[in-house]
């Protein structure tokens, strides 16, 4: 069979056509703004991972409808560094090459932010953190850096405060996970409850790979008049701890005294897994559902229309949600790559997300506690604002 | 009279042949992998290939179930940081220093394993390497614990008369560096083992009675192994906090030490290259099913339990499969 050239003109109107097409592919590349997504996504903390793409998935839907914030729109590529500083350096290394990213956000655990952060900041690529408290991230002089989470000086300061003077708390036993953050929390909760005049009774760390907490539970049960039990740790430990020390009638869920304190690190729902253990338990949240700001209502409701009418966000949700709106609100401040969109974060002040506001400070840390919020469990499991 | 040239030659022309395409892989797998990251992903693989050989000597020659590897290469890894950041060392001899104590910290462990066997060696290496652990996280003062120490410099560059000097600040040169010492490595075991000191470990890893019968002292030869094992195991681990640049405890997790025996098993272990095949296939596999998704890890697992399941001998045992077939079919044809 033999077949024929194409006549001259439908060849001339074809390379035109290429070019055209060409043409408007650049066009669409120059309006994108790619945002590389590094999480755990396998590993104990893949919850982190899957909650996160939820709330990323959801203001994606909401930002890049119609044109996209001034007229960019945004791309994501997920991966997973598995909260371990090889992994995520190798991740952040092939995320940076095969994606170029003009901005990355995450990871979680600390570990893995502080061996991403050096890498970012020669790449000149802005990292935009929402999950990990180690102070170090943002003291260490790193320009590209931005957090929205409050650091573990921050949270532990408010809570150490609190326990003493609105809690009336004297005595104190510090429950952690031995992690960077872990260790950071309690240090500012002993510091600051220490030097307004309480006591701490005993510093009790554990690993991740620990599962019975009866043992500690039962050696504060012996330890004598215990007010307040700050407590770092993941979600599922936290679980099973809040259990052994009402199992040991320490807390009031379980009949005791004292009052179980945490940190930002235990999503919503909790008290469902937990319990009537939890009980009494007082804590610091990003994150809550219940508030009846417009932004906090609107959130919720799409959540819920996406994900399930009997669904609610939880704050990592949320901070993943954030995230996605702080970059589209730079670039509806005209940034446009990564050194613009360090610019605008830099000079980013009293925005309002989910979680609160945020502004951030020279460090790019975010400096503004109205992303703090107390809250107590009562009988009924449901929270009640302590309003402090 | 047997003169020299009577005798066969120490490294047969065909393993010469061997070491020449591998030195030239060496040399030319960052230049065709020529990114950034390919090349931190070649850097992995061969801090692997290194800690697989490692525990082959062990574990494949010498029959001695360890699984406490991952403590050595901590303290490969602690060591020379420490040396370097806290006591002013230079790199190249804190890494000397760091080989050693590894090396000695081996020797310790030699010092119990030598009475014990099979399983129970396994948990005495396995509480080795949990020990080690905890002393990482909790021995603050110096290790720093689980804050980490971070910022850490990749190894100093170094000049050589009439070179240009060699920064190991890019991978391409620090690949070269770490492959080049696990090309060298591999040569010295490749030579100990077909040695009679070879011969020596693999009758205790047979039969040890039957050895000991021979005169073999099994406790000084077994000590021997752990002892040369945990210095390539800590060598290994001089480069890991170079590279990623922050050394936190949770990196030498005894999960380590079941990820470099899975190299050894699932590349073949007892001989020279089936470990080398394994830490390349565990290293890049999972770095090549990243397009798969959220399901890379399932079809990961899915891939080791299958070469375990189906080839107990490891990849080795395949290739070997596919290279006898491949010959007996010649062989046929040639006889038609």
């Amino acid at each position: 069979m033999n077949i024929r050239p194409p006549p001259r003109r439908v060849a001339v109107a074809l390379a035109v056509a290429a070019l055209a097409l060409i043409g408007s592919t650049s066009h669409a590349e120059d309006k994108v703004i790619r945002v590389g997504v590094l999480m755990p996504i396998s590993g104990p903390a893949s919850y982190f991972g899957v909650q996160g793409k939820q709330g990323i998935e959801l203001a994606l839907e909401q930002v890049n409808a119609g044109a996209g914030p001034a007229g960019y729109k945004l791309q994501v590529q997920y991966e997973d560094s598995a909260c371990s500083p090889l992994q995520a350096t190798n991740t952040v290394k092939r995320v940076l090459e095969q994606f170029k990213p003009h901005i990355i956000i995450g990871e979680e655990c600390s570990d893995a932010s502080l061996a991403i952060a050096p890498i970012l900041e020669q790449a000149k690529v802005p990292l935009l953190n929402a999950g990990s408290s180690a102070v170090k991230l943002t003291e260490s002089g790193y320009k590209y850096v931005f957090r929205i989470f409050p650091t573990a000086d921050q949270q532990g300061t408010l809570l150490g405060r609190n326990a003493y003077e609105k809690l009336g708390a004297r005595t104190a036993v510090l429950l952690y996970e031995k992690t960077n953050a872990g260790v950071d929390n309690a240090d500012t909760f002993e510091k600051v409850f220490t030097a307004a005049g309480g006591k701490v009774l005993a510093r009790i760390d554990f690993g991740r790979d620990v599962n019975d907490f009866t043992p500690i539970a039962t050696r504060i049960a012996g330890l004598g008049k215990v007010d307040v039990l700050p407590t770092f740790g993941l979600e599922g430990q936290t679980v099973r701890l809040a259990q052994a020390l009402a199992q040991a009638r320490v807390v009031r869920g379980g009949g005791g005294t004292a009052i179980q304190m945490g940190s930002i690190w235990l999503p919503w729902g909790f008290e469902q897994k937990a319990g009537p253990s939890s009980e009494g338990y007082i804590r610091v949240v990003q994150f809550d559902p219940t508030e009846r700001r417009k932004m906090v209502t609107d959130f919720n409701a799409a959540f819920r229309a996406k994900f399930g009418a009997a669904e609610t966000p939880t704050h990592i949700n949320a901070h993943a949600y954030d995230s996605v709106l702080l970059v589209a609100e730079a670039v509806r401040r005209g940034a446009t790559d990564s050194e613009s969109l360090r610019d605008r974060f830099s000079k980013m002040q009293g925005v309002e997300v989910t979680t609160g506001r945020i502004s951030f400070d020279a460090k790019g840390q975010t400096s503004d506690l109205s992303v703090i919020h107390f809250v107590e469990t009562q009988k009924d499991l449901s929270w009640k604002g302590m309003a402090w | 009279m047997i003169t020299r040239t009577d005798r066969a030659p120490l490294i047969p022309p065909s393993r010469w042949v061997g070491y020449l395409l591998a030195f030239a892989l060496i040399v030319a797998a960052p230049l065709v992998l020529g990114t950034p990251y390919w090349r931190g992903i070649l850097v992995v693989c061969a801090m692997n290939v290194l800690l697989a050989l490692s525990l082959n000597l062990v574990l494949g020659y010498t029959g001695q179930l360890n699984l406490g590897q991952s403590a050595f290469f901590a303290i490969g890894a602690y060591v020379s940081v420490i040396l370097v950041r806290s006591h002013g060392w230079n790199f190249w001899l804190a890494m000397v220093a760091a080989s050693a104590a590894a090396g000695m910290a081996g020797l310790l462990l030699a010092a119990f394993a030598v009475r014990l066997r099979g399983h129970y060696l396994g948990i005495a290496s396995l509480g080795f390497a949990v020990i080690t652990y905890q002393v990482l996280v909790n021995w603050e003062g110096v290790t720093e614990g689980v804050r980490g120490i971070y910022g850490i410099m990749p190894p100093p560059p170094i000049k050589l008369p009439g070179l240009p000097e060699i920064s190991f600040g890019n991978s391409l040169a620090l690949f070269w560096l770490v492959g080049g010492i696990a090309f060298a490595v591999y040569w010295m075991l490749d030579n100990l083992v077909r040695s009679p000191v070879g011969e020596t470990l693999r009758a205790l890893r047979e039969d040890e009675v039957s050895a000991a019968s021979l005169g073999i002292n099994a406790a000084r030869w077994k000590a021997f192994a752990f002892g040369l094992a945990s210095t390539i195991a800590g060598l290994a681990g001089c480069f890991y906090p170079g590279f990623v640049g922050t050394l936190v405890p949770d990196a030498f997790n005894i999960v380590e030490s079941f990820t470099m025996l899975a190299m050894v098993i699932v590349g073949g272990m007892g001989s020279m290259i089936g470990p080398v095949i394994g830490a390349v296939v565990l290293t890049f596999l999972p770095e090549l099913l990243r397009s798969a998704g959220e399901l890379r890890l399932m079809i990961y697992g899915i891939a080791l339990t299958l070469v375990v399941l189906f080839m107990p001998g490891g990849i080795l045992q395949l290739v070997q499969i596919v290279r006898a077939r491949l010959s007996r079919r010649a062989g046929a044809g040639a006889s038609r």
